[in-house]
């Protein structure tokens, strides 16, 4: 067989092999592996309250009022970075801000990837559309790379409200037919 | 400039089929013609390349209008990408390098498929990745 055949057919293999694999992935929500936190019921409130008690929360997986220059939701806060250029970015804030009018408590909020360098590499952003989802305290729980599906968003919300005890049971929930 | 998304990806299927047949022939002419293009498209704009003109007055007419338009910046970036792989293949072919004639093509199909088949313009991310890594660069705004 010509070298050049097997060159295309390798070629041909690896592209569809790895087209495959990156659609898979894309916008796929995946949890962040949840370092250890002490329960100290006392000392968890607000993000930018509890300081003290979050340290053993990796700066990599928490978000503050203060890094986003706004409050965190009462249940949940849904981050996006965007940048110029992206048109995935438009879809991803049209859906996520669908998702945070459907339910009580939750927040949105988007970045300029190019504004904020500091946090993209602290929280290893590597394109945009990055949207993470965190709970009350800020602590991220899932994240998604690339345009995230509704469904998805949803069900990383409900993962999210339901992970903190503090203040809210699963009846204080409310979510308003879309 | 904002143009339509499909645009490119139409180029990307005809740029998949030259690089297929740059491999099964080796022949440097059409590298050097899908040079030709990728240069067109990177200095005179996408919608000048002749894909692009293929597309727009072929294929398009046949197409509904595009849901969302995408800046032009990207993937005419990626198109410089594509030179570059090319002028890489034209010299090994060129000097008798034939394995790094046949790795630029290769790499080339690659890039061609995931961005004609699947919608993943790697050239676009890698330009994406510059303005982050070195703002200013590529016309990013420092706030």
């Amino acid at each position: 067989m010509a070298p050049g055949l097997i060159a295309l057919c390798a070629a041909l293999i690896c592209a569809v092999a790895a087209g495959v694999l990156l659609r898979y992935r894309n916008g796929r929500m995946r949890s962040v592996r949840a370092a250890p936190v002490p329960f100290r019921p006392d000392a968890v409130r607000s993000g930018d309250q509890a300081d003290g008690a979050t340290t053993a929360v990796p700066e990599a997986r928490r978000l503050t009022s203060a890094d986003l220059g706004r409050p965190l939701g009462e249940q949940a806060t849904l981050i996006q970075f965007s940048s110029a250029f992206c048109a995935p970015c438009r879809a991803t804030r049209r859906v996520l801000a669908e998702v945070a009018g459907m339910v009580d408590g939750v927040a949105h909020v988007e970045i300029d990837a190019e504004s904020r360098l500091e946090l993209v590499r602290r929280l290893g952003v590597l394109k945009t559309p990055t949207v993470f989802v965190t709970d009350s305290a800020g602590r991220i729980v899932k994240r998604a790379s690339g345009q995230p599906r509704k469904p998805d968003v949803l069900a990383a919300l409900g993962e999210a409200i339901s992970i903190n005890p503090i203040g809210k049971d699963a009846s204080d929930i409310s979510v308003r037919p879309a | 400039m904002e143009i339509d998304p499909r645009g490119p990806r139409f180029g990307a299927l005809i740029t998949m089929v030259m690089f297929a047949v740059v491999l099964i022939t080796g022949s440097v002419w059409v590298l050097a013609f899908q040079a030709l293009c990728f240069a067109v498209g990177t200095f005179l704009g996408l919608t000048r390349s002749p894909y692009g003109m293929i597309y727009r007055f072929l294929v398009r007419p046949r197409l509904g209008p595009p849901g969302e338009l995408e800046a032009e910046a990207p993937p005419r970036f990626a198109q410089a990408v594509g030179l570059v792989i090319s002028i890489i293949g034209i010299v090994g072919y060129g000097v008798g390098l034939t394995p790094l004639g046949m790795a630029a093509a290769a790499a080339g199909l690659v890039a061609a498929v995931l961005n004609g088949v699947f919608g993943l313009c790697l050239g676009c991310e890698m330009y994406l990745a510059i303005r982050r890594t070195w703002p200013g660069l590529a016309g990013a705004d420092r706030n």
